[in-house]
């Protein structure tokens, strides 16, 4: 069995919302039934093959070649297999995920790992605002699985995630981990203004010492965590480039706040940082 | 152009009509006599058997203004989840139980409702509200101002002041926002919650202006009737939704000494104390009380299970309820010291014993009200459910067996409570388009609606008599509004522009030498741009406003 490949073979005007091509709901689907699905675009149903070249038939593993910001929901509620993105991932990649995983050899938009409760997603270049975010009604962001960034990423990283684990290689803009209830997210490059603004639990790691912090992180002094030691081999096993995760030291300067939100989170500051 | 309606059976109740077949005819919006024989007829539709009424009028449904804004904006998810496509007689829209204005216009329609009454326009709000309602299409819509919580009335009331000046004020204040009637929420009460007070009764005092609720009211209903607007005061009492509240309302119908009053959402006032749970039915107590007074015209708010938001004025009780909030998140704010703004979105449980007994005590109060001419059909949209609920509580109403089924299937407790399944009441289709036509425009005196006589506007409603009432009002066959074709077969065909319903009370313009001096002193705007003119009313897309007289 080959993977299937869809290529995009037309420069899109408007979005195309690709929530049904997943491998849970092509499953048993052969190439021809797959290619007599429709896709809600430009106010109107179109056939897939319009948009796309269509080629392979494993469902389990689904290529998008050539692909384009204006692509919404790739990966959508996906319990299991693979997806492939090569180009731009557009946005709510990831969206409701809780198995599987989703690699994305290029950018993606706004809205990453939404509400995703399992599974993985690597993307290595820049994402948007909101990664692993709540939307505006939702309580709780991303509840679980693992999200890896090699590029930047914009605001409001992982705002009021529950539990998960966002790495984020280079830097991040504002508001990161802003009213968190749980979970990690790590920041290696800079990170922004802001950072863990109302956070209630859980922790962010900060490779680099921030400008600035808010007021209401208190510093509880520079520790040796031994836990950290553990988890950052862990992390070193997730993937070829995060092995130099292991040779991390443990000692952090630890934050402890948002004090206006409890006061039970913390930023922790690798201390060989500058 | 003349069209022909031939052969429905007719229920006017204003005319004392109850299912007889007559043809009906349609010229120019309007229905007129019988042409001549040698006229023209232009249009002949057969409606033959089917049952023909006047366009419904919903005399209290949230649709507009700051507060169904909010609610709107408070959960996103409902959007979401019910995104209506735009087709080629219709825009896009979303929301279930709080809509977008063109899907709430377009929903109303499809149910056969031909005009619609935004019960609680704050002052301040008003160019909102009306903005807003002329976005909504084909009903025509009215809104009832807020007054009796707003501090410019309280100074009034407490200095003493003379009752034509505040007769004057009330008058100046429906002229200025084109407002239809007037409204109070929990009287006094908002204005009490800013000075910390949680619970103010009938005769309890605010602390800080030493005004009563029952003072209020006495005020108010005066003032509307000097004036005489044809609406009475509209009421939403005190102590909504606590447990032993049937007092409260029941002193109320006594507060205000014979004159007329709306009592409104009133399920939501008529609780017990009885009971091991302490909570209990007092709709046969307010019911029997209520068919002695004349006076008093009630709606009923019926609540219908499943997810919706409350949204209401009363931000006292709104604060208290928003323990319950599901999903869990609320508002609660004031709005320019006028009145309040409190929004909870809420599930209502049939498993819940205080919810399936607020169920029982709705239909209680329906079926044990024995005029329809004073009682109208509401769930208060959409604190109770949204109003796309309608047809499934007329068929409630309507079906004494589908109305013990549906009992049967709730919370065990309180079936053994309620005597709903002891009422063998059905409503008939005459008490029907008497409670959701005639009566609501005999009440807010729109002459030349809910009925179908000779020069009434065209409003009409054709169902298929069906046995299944749900499935009858759901899907009318066909909908006219102002003689137009609006809907056949539950699809809109095309869309127009409502009209704006207001009564303009004279008054004395001396009012406004007070007025100016506390808007310079108090107000964010001034008494300038707090006016709005009937030339920009126009302006917000619906060019017609219909002033109602005053008797």
């Amino acid at each position: 069995m080959s993977p299937l490949i869809l290529t995009l073979k037309k420069r899109l005007v408007t979005r195309v919302d690709l929530s049904s091509l997943t491998p849970d709901r092509l499953n048993g689907l052969n190439v021809n039934a797959i290619k007599a699905l429709k896709l809600d675009y430009s106010g109107k149903q179109i056939a897939i093959t319009e948009l796309f070249d269509v080629t392979g038939d494993d469902t389990d593993s689904i290529h998008f070649r050539r692909s384009s910001r204006a692509f919404t929901k790739i990966g959508y509620a996906m319990t299991k297999g693979s997806i492939e993105v090569r180009g731009h991932a557009g946005d709510y990649l990831g969206q409701k995920m809780s198995g599987g995983r989703i690699n994305a050899r290029g950018e993606a938009g706004n809205w990453l790992a939404n509400k995703m409760s399992g599974g993985r997603i690597d993307i290595s270049g820049n994402v948007a605002d909101f990664a692993g975010a709540a939307l505006p009604d939702e309580t709780q962001g991303m509840s679980d699985g693992i999200v890896t960034i090699r590029g930047n990423a914009g605001d409001r990283i992982g705002d009021r995630m529950r539990r998960g684990l966002i790495i984020v290689l280079g830097n991040a803009g504002d508001f990161t981990g802003s009213r968190m209830i749980a979970g990690t997210i790590i920041i290696l490059g800079k990170s922004g203004h802001q950072t863990g603004y109302g956070m209630k639990r859980g922790t962010i790691i900060l490779g680099k010492k921030p400008q600035k912090l808010l007021a209401t992180f208190n510093s509880c002094g520079k520790l040796k965590m031994e836990f950290l030691r553990v988890f950052y081999k862990q992390i070193a096993n997730i993937g070829r480039r995060f092995a130099h995760f292991k040779d991390f030291s443990p000692e952090v300067h630890r934050y402890a706040g948002d004090s206006s939100a409890g006061g039970k989170g913390e930023i922790l500051i690798m201390l060989h940082a500058t | 152009m003349l069209t022909k309606l031939s052969g429905g059976m007719v229920y006017d109740p204003m005319h004392g009509v109850n299912g007889k077949r007559r043809d009906i005819y349609i010229r120019d919006g309007r229905i007129v006599r019988k042409p001549s024989a040698n006229t023209n007829i232009d249009k002949i539709i057969d409606v033959n058997n089917k049952i023909v009424m006047a366009g419904a009028i919903d005399i209290h449904t949230h649709i507009g203004g700051g507060n169904i804004n909010i609610a709107r904006m408070l959960v996103p998810e409902d959007h979401r989840a019910d995104p209506v496509k735009r087709t080629k007689n219709t825009r896009a829209g979303s929301g279930y139980v709080a809509p977008s204005t063109f899907t709430t216009g377009y929903r109303y329609a499809e149910m056969g409702y031909t005009s619609c009454f935004e019960p609680a326009m704050l002052a301040s709000n008003a160019r909102q509200t009306h903005l807003e309602m002329a976005d909504i299409p084909i009903v025509d819509t009215g809104a009832y101002v807020l007054l009796g919580n707003d501090d410019f009335f309280l100074r009034l009331l407490s200095k003493g002041a003379d009752q034509q000046l505040i007769n004057d004020y009330v008058a100046w204040t429906m002229h200025v926002t084109q407002a239809i009637a007037v409204k109070v929420v929990n009287p006094g009460g908002i204005n009490a919650f800013k000075f910390n007070q949680r619970k103010l009764d009938l005769d309890d005092s605010n602390k800080y202006y030493d005004i009563t609720p029952r003072k209020i009211l006495k005020t108010l209903t005066r003032a509307l009737h000097d004036l005489g607007v044809p609406h009475p005061l509209h009421v939403h009492g005190c102590n909504l939704g606590v447990p032993g509240n049937m007092q409260t309302t029941l002193d109320t119908m006594q507060a205000v000494e014979g004159l007329p009053m709306h009592m409104t959402h009133i399920q939501f006032h008529s609780y017990g104390t009885e009971g091991d749970r302490k909570f209990s039915s007092g709709a046969a107590a307010i019911a029997e009380v209520f068919n002695k007074n004349k006076n008093l015209s009630i709606d009923v708010g019926q609540i219908m299970f499943g997810q919706t938001i409350t949204a209401s004025g009363d931000n006292m009780m709104q604060y208290k309820a928003h323990v319950h909030a599901h999903p869990n998140k609320w508002v609660s704010m004031d709005i320019e010291c006028d009145a309040g703004c409190g929004i909870v979105p809420f599930r209502y449980r049939d498993k819940n014993f205080v919810n399936a007994l607020q169920w029982c005590i709705g239909l209680e109060t329906f079926l044990l009200a024995d005029d329809p001419w004073r009682i109208f059909l509401t769930t208060d949209h959409p604190n109770g459910g949204p109003f796309t609920s309608y047809p499934h509580l007329i068929r409630l109403l309507m079906d004494k067996s589908f109305r013990h089924d549906m009992l049967l299937s709730l919370n065990r407790h309180a079936q053994k409570v309620t005597n709903l399944a002891s009422i063998d009441r059905e409503y008939t289709l005459y008490e029907i388009a008497t409670m959701t036509r005639a009566a609501p425009a005999k009440s807010l005196g729109l002459s030349g609606y809910g009925h179908l006589g000779i020069g009434a506007n065209a409003d009409i409603t054709i169902y298929t008599d069906l046995k299944n009432k749900e499935k009858m009002f759901e899907r009318p066959e066909y909908v006219f509004k102002s003689g137009q074709l609006i809907v056949r077969k539950g699809k809109i065909q095309q869309t127009t522009s409502g009209i704006t319903h207001t009564v303009k009370p004279e008054f004395d313009r001396g009012i406004e030498r007070h007025l100016k001096k506390y808007f310079d002193r108090y107000l964010t705007v001034s008494l300038g741009n707090f006016k709005i003119s009937d030339d920009e009313l126009r302006s917000y897309g619906k060019k017609t406003i219909k002033i109602h007289a005053c008797q």
